[in-house]
């Protein structure tokens, strides 16, 4: 049943090919595009992440002619033009892609993408299969770019590619759910009632899945047992993971811990992935060789890997290697067919503004990942999602889901209440789970129906039909007593309260959570009160080179750059510290903290006898914008406060980070360069986050800032090599100031 | 993961539950908490080992060993938890040995009190019933944990404690052979109890069942005083035996809020099962009257609705639950500390409270009690919420008064703080370290009434702290 891999150096890839210039005369204009890159990217929706990095269509016509062009390429011809990286190779991302089905590609490599598209339309889900097995992660690619809504919904809706570990996912008729149970602090008792609460929705017979907080072994390890303890607590038949790094996976694997179902990020670059992800498809590879012969699972499972993708992600790291964000996307799946996944989600959406900046670019883009990864045989669940910083709405949110659900989505994500409280970001809900399936007539997987079905969570009524239960949405159920639940409740943040309006969550408990929504995303509209900081310090007053709010928002790059001509204005210092605060993702996070941090930070400043200029103030500033400052001031150390990406609740929207960007001269840098393997490294950063109510109360941060400070200075490290000292030397500071 | 250790040495019996807990900061709360706490071990009731009024030391530390070794505990991942001695092991000498048999194989992780009716009561409460209370912010609660010899009483509201007290009242009192009212012991409050009903029976006679039915009739009638309030019940002499603490006095608006009694304590489990149906067992089957004053108490026509709807938890073993879950916080995990080296601190004297509006003078007598103190001592800091102006403010004014007052530099010093500002607070106090000071600034501790503090050995950046000599 398990496949054996096909060693990497086997698979048949043709040589690079120089770039062909593709032209066309279209209704009278003429249109060209330099490579096949740049076709792909300008034959894509305009998005975002594709526009900063110069790929799409300067317009409509642009966008129809390259649309035209690529629908007149054979097959072949892709096959024969690989992309390549930006120095010229293919790389092992690109070549697991063309690990094809070369047999039966060879009947269909003369039919041009455009033939290809009208038979697939034409044909059975079978016959969609069996010709995504013959295509490339870019042939994918291609196809989704020329495909309108409809048809990439209908072509989707008719692959059906189930996968079984203890539950089968994607049998015919089912909606199925991964349980999303994320807490800021790993919480158990948080935890647990968040998968209660799911499973009592009937939400989680894909997975119980959780991002850890804390990735080490010792807290994977912990969490993994927690997890497998709820799952044989409840008897919920189902699997569970926990979405660490694959490598402390596999130690906790090693260890004997419930690895049943191991977990990757991946991105359709090596690049991307070496230096982003930590991981290799060689390590991929040993990853799966080791769940095929130790996973807990290997007697009942067909499948058992899970892999995360997005569009974007490439794009952000700067590593996408002139390759659209779509394209990069298809040759994620590429990649993950190799490993023949028990499920694949595509969080597109997770990033922010500076890859899909409105609901219409997200809701679109799911819908292409949703057509490759099927196309490409794969078990595609979906998080159409949104963080607080981009234009993406809830209801832009909900019509993805609505499509999706009618593209045929084998999973969602149950994040209650849609608010992931610990990465800050929105996706779908068990209220939602619940609501597509009865909008689109679905249910859970069959083993875990019947579990429900047991326990009362859904009833199966004369007719079959399966309607909610007397317990569906009543997290208690699996307590053992009311003190227990009180228990679980008391830790959990963003709890509006658990009543439910048939699969809806109470009008009252949608008021709340929409409100605490509404002031995070306030927030990070808001502007910096100048003259109610100057309150608070006479500040002197920079700008980075993002003029605008939306500017900020959607170009990362430019609040991390100085304004020239205040840049010019910045004289070397040669101070110890300098203080810098900007508003980041939350004016209000700034404007709620200011008053009772900076005083102490202050005052430990005069009191260390350190030398410093008069602190900065700048709006639109991103975290990078330390470090051209302290290179103009050339100040040993920036003391930079500033605004967290609000998310969670209310409170979450006025939390502040503290970064100490320590400027590495000669001598640290050589130890800082040996010890990060980054011969080019020029900072290091120590981090002191959360800083407001929910978290380390401005008031006490000033003080382990300045401590944290101090440290920095006395050992010229910071960030993990300053750890690594103190941690050598046993003991943190014990100086007394000048 | 954290280790929890609740040890339980009373006259009669001794016991000890296990349990496991992650530290967590609790996102709604902002505090270090212990999380999670899941029982890994609970030990049968055995009797303890005594010989005549001594402890068998060699029994009592052979049992001991045999508990950690049943329990699969390491003595150093213990970080909390607790040893109550009652009755006869309060007694000076054996304390004095129970602790040393204790610190010799789990060291200094565990706090033990010794005869501290109110912090039995606490923990009572706090180890039975305080998610019901909080649970029921419409009542009042008043927890009766009736053991062998004692009654401990709390009444609380929202899983906080109001007050404290504690009766003689308990089954043990007078012993009897298994099966028979024939007595075997008695209490010398037993002796007077019975002198004061006019039974004239000692050891080795036989107790009649209107003798029987007299002396629960009697501790019944003691039990309503206490539940009702009605303090004038114990102007006789007799009653006013029975009185170890005084019954708590009922707070201003008691009365707006209905009452609700709840019991642990081997009585008290077994008053639940009367209630429940669920009792098999045959009169003074465990050799005294246990049996009979929990059928007393569980007819009462007043108290029999209570005990239907409200049922706490941990029955019989309340204190020790108590301990294992309560008698231990988790600083927070910023703190300012000069002085590590000197911890564990036990048996800190806490001398006072300090606040914004604590006049200098009242901060110079406050630092004099400590000074007089050998071993040192604690101040509890209220600041204001979240205003950096008064945490330095404050903080400057302390130090200032610790430097005019020529504060011996090694004697320790534990300043107390609910709000997470410790780090800062020790900061102004020693102006930036400038000036030193054996000082330890625990923070985000919820510290209570209690006349004594004990911190125990730095763990993840956190100290766990327990108080005990609460007040009634």
């Amino acid at each position: 049943m398990v496949r054996r891999l096909r060693p990497l150096a086997e698979i048949p890839v043709p040589d690079p090919q120089p770039e062909k210039l593709y032209r066309g005369s279209f209704v009278g204009r003429d249109f060209q595009f330099h490579g096949l890159k740049q076709l792909l990217g300008a034959a894509d929706v305009a998005k975002a992440g594709d526009r900063h990095a110069g790929l799409t269509a300067c317009s409509e016509t642009a966008r129809e002619a390259a649309r035209s062009l690529l629908s007149e390429l054979p097959l072949q011809h892709f096959y024969d033009h690989p992309l390549t990286d930006n120095q010229g190779v293919v790389d092992s991302v690109m070549r697991v892609n063309y690990e094809i089905d070369l047999e039966f590609f060879a009947r269909i490599a003369n039919q041009t993408l455009g033939q290809l598209k009208n038979d697939l339309m034409q044909g059975t889900g079978a016959e969609i299969l069996q010709v995504g097995r013959g295509l490339t992660g870019v042939m994918a690619a291609a196809l989704a770019k020329i495909c309108d809504v409809h048809e990439l919904i209908l072509l989707a809706r008719r692959c059906v590619h189930p996968t079984q570990a203890r539950t089968r996912l994607g049998m015919p008729g089912t909606l199925s759910s991964r349980l999303q149970p994320n807490h800021p602090t790993d919480d158990p008792r948080g935890i647990t009632l968040l998968c209660y609460w799911g499973l009592s929705m009937g939400s989680g017979d894909a997975l119980l899945g959780l991002n850890p907080a804390v990735d080490t072994v010792d807290n994977v390890s912990t969490m993994l047992r927690l997890l497998d303890t709820i799952r044989r607590r409840t008897g919920a038949p189902t699997q569970i993971c926990v979405l660490s790094h694959i490598k402390t996976q596999l130690a906790c694997l090693q260890r004997g811990e419930p690895v049943e179902i191991l977990f990757q990020s991946l991105a359709g670059t090596a690049d991307t992935n070496l230096t982003e992800f930590d991981i290799t498809v060689d390590l991929l590879d040993d990853a799966y060789e080791q769940m095929l012969r130790h996973g807990p699972l290997r007697e009942q499972a067909r499948q058992f890997m899970y892999f995360e993708t997005g569009q974007g992600s490439e794009f952000t790291y700067g590593r996408h290697n002139g390759i659209d964000m779509t394209t990069a996307e298809a040759l994620c799946y590429g990649l993950a067919r190799r490993y023949d996944p028990f499920m694949v989600n595509n969080v597109t959406g997770f990033i922010g503004p500076e890859t899909h900046c409105d609901s219409l670019e997200m809701i679109l883009a799911n819908l292409q990942d949703h057509f490759m990864g099927k196309l490409l045989g794969l078990p595609m669940g979906m998080a159409p999602c949104y963080t607080l910083h981009s234009n993406i709405i809830l209801e832009g949110q909900q019509i993805a889901t609505e499509l999706l659900a009618a593209a045929g989505a084998v999973y969602y994500m149950d994040v209650p209440l849609n608010t992931d409280r610990m990465l800050a970001y929105f996706d779908t809900s068990g209220h939602d789970n619940q609501t597509l399936r009865e909008v689109h007539d679905r249910q859970p997987a069959a083993e875990f129906l019947d579990w429900c079905v047991a326990r009362g969570i859904f009833i199966r009524n004369d007719f079959g039909q399966i309607l909610r239960g007397p317990r569906w949405g009543d997290p208690q159920q699996f307590c053992d007593s009311l003190e227990e639940f009180d228990q679980i409740v008391s830790s959990t943040p963003a709890l509006y309260g658990f009543e439910s309006a048939g699969p809806r969550p109470a009008n009252q408990v949608s008021r709340q959570a929409r409100l605490h929504q509404a002031i995070g995303r306030e927030a990070i509209h808001a502007e910096l009160d100048f003259d109610r900081l100057q309150t608070v310090a006479a500040f002197r007053i920079v700008e980075t080179q993002a003029t605008s709010k939306p500017m900020h928002l959607m170009s990362p790059d430019l609040g991390a750059s100085l304004e020239p001509i205040t840049a010019a204005r910045i004289l070397p210092e040669y101070t110890d510290v300098q203080i810098l605060v900007s508003d980041g993702l939350s004016a209000e996070a700034v404007h709620y903290n200011l008053g009772n941090l900076l005083p102490v930070v202050m005052d430990g400043v005069q009191a260390y006898g350190w030398a410093t200029g008069a602190p900065m103030l700048t709006r639109y500033g991103r975290v990078k914008l330390a470090e051209p400052l302290a290179e103009r001031l050339q100040a040993r150390l920036i003391i930079y406060l500033i605004g967290e990406r609000p998310g969670g609740d209310a409170v979450a929207a006025r939390s502040l980070s503290a970064y100490l960007a320590y400027r590495l001269d000669p001598t640290p840098q050589e130890a800082a360069a040996a010890f990060s393997h980054n011969p080019a490294i020029r900072f290091e950063y120590t981090v002191i986050s959360n800083i407001g109510s929910q978290g380390l109360p401005a008031v006490e941060a000033g003080s382990l800032i300045v401590e944290r400070v101090a440290q920095i200075l006395k050992y010229q490290a910071a960030g993990n090599r300053l750890e690594s000292i103190l941690e050598q030397t046993s003991h943190g500071l014990s100086r007394t100031p000048a | 993961m954290a280790t929890l250790l609740g040890l339980d040495f009373g006259s009669t019996t001794c016991s000890a539950v296990i349990a496991a807990a992650h530290v967590v900061r609790n996102t709604v709360t902002g505090r270090m908490e212990l999380s999670d706490i899941r029982e890994t071990f609970r030990a049968e009731l055995v009797f303890t080992p005594l010989i005549g009024e001594r402890l068998d030391e060699a029994a009592i530390a052979a049992q001991l060993d045999r508990w950690l070794i049943e329990g699969n505990v390491r003595p150093e991942d213990i970080v909390g938890g607790g040893a109550l001695l009652t009755g006869l092991t309060a007694r000076r000498a054996n304390a004095d040995a129970i602790v040393r048999i204790i610190r010799a194989r789990i060291g200094d992780a565990l706090v033990a009190s010794a005869d501290d009716p109110c912090l039995e009561s606490w923990l009572a409460f706090m180890g039975s019933c305080v998610s019901l209370s909080r649970r029921h912010p419409e009542c009042h609660f008043l927890h009766l944990d009736i053991g062998g010899g004692t009654t401990n009483l709390a009444l609380g509201y929202c899983g906080e404690v109001l007050a404290t007290g504690c009766l003689l009242v308990g089954a043990r009192h007078i012993r009897v052979e298994p099966g028979t009212y024939h007595i075997v012991g008695l209490s010398a409050l037993a002796i007077e109890l019975l002198a004061g009903l006019g039974i004239r029976k000692t050891v080795g006679e036989e107790l009649d069942p209107h003798e029987v039915q007299a002396v629960l009739d009697y501790q019944v009638a003691l039990l309503e005083a206490a539940v009702s309030g009605d303090t004038s019940v114990f102007a006789s002499p007799l009653a006013r035996q029975h009185l170890q603490v005084a019954i708590p006095a009922f707070p201003v608006g008691f009365h707006d809020r209905p009452l609700v009694l709840t019991l642990s304590g081997g009585v008290g489990e077994l008053v639940y099962a009367q209630v429940h149906g669920a009792s098999q067992l045959s009169t003074t089957a465990f050799g005294d009257l246990g049996i009979d004053l929990a059928r007393a108490i569980a007819r009462h026509p007043r108290w029999q609705k209570n005990f239907r709807d409200y049922r706490p938890e941990a029955g019989g073993r309340a204190t020790v639950y108590g301990l294992l879950r309560h008698s231990t916080q988790l600083s927070g995990s910023t703190l300012h500390l000069t002085a590590t080296h000197l911890l564990p601190l036990r048996d800190l004297p806490i001398v006072g409270t300090i606040g914004p509006e604590t006049t200098d003078a009242a901060l110079h007598t406050l630092l004099d009690l400590v000074c007089r103190s050998r071993c040192g001592g604690a101040i509890r800091v209220e600041l204001l919420p979240n205003d950096a102006s008064c945490v330095r403010s404050v903080g400057a004014r302390i130090g200032q008064a610790v430097r005019d007052r020529k504060f011996p530099a090694d004697l320790p010093l534990v300043i107390l703080l609910r709000q997470n500002a410790g780090k800062t607070l020790g900061q102004y106090m020693t102006q930036w370290g400038r000036h030193a000071l054996s000082l330890l600034v625990v923070d985000e501790i919820d510290w209570r009434e209690a006349n004594f503090v004990h911190l125990g050995i730095m763990r993840d950046q956190t100290i766990p702290v327990s108080f005990f000599g609460l007040p009634s």
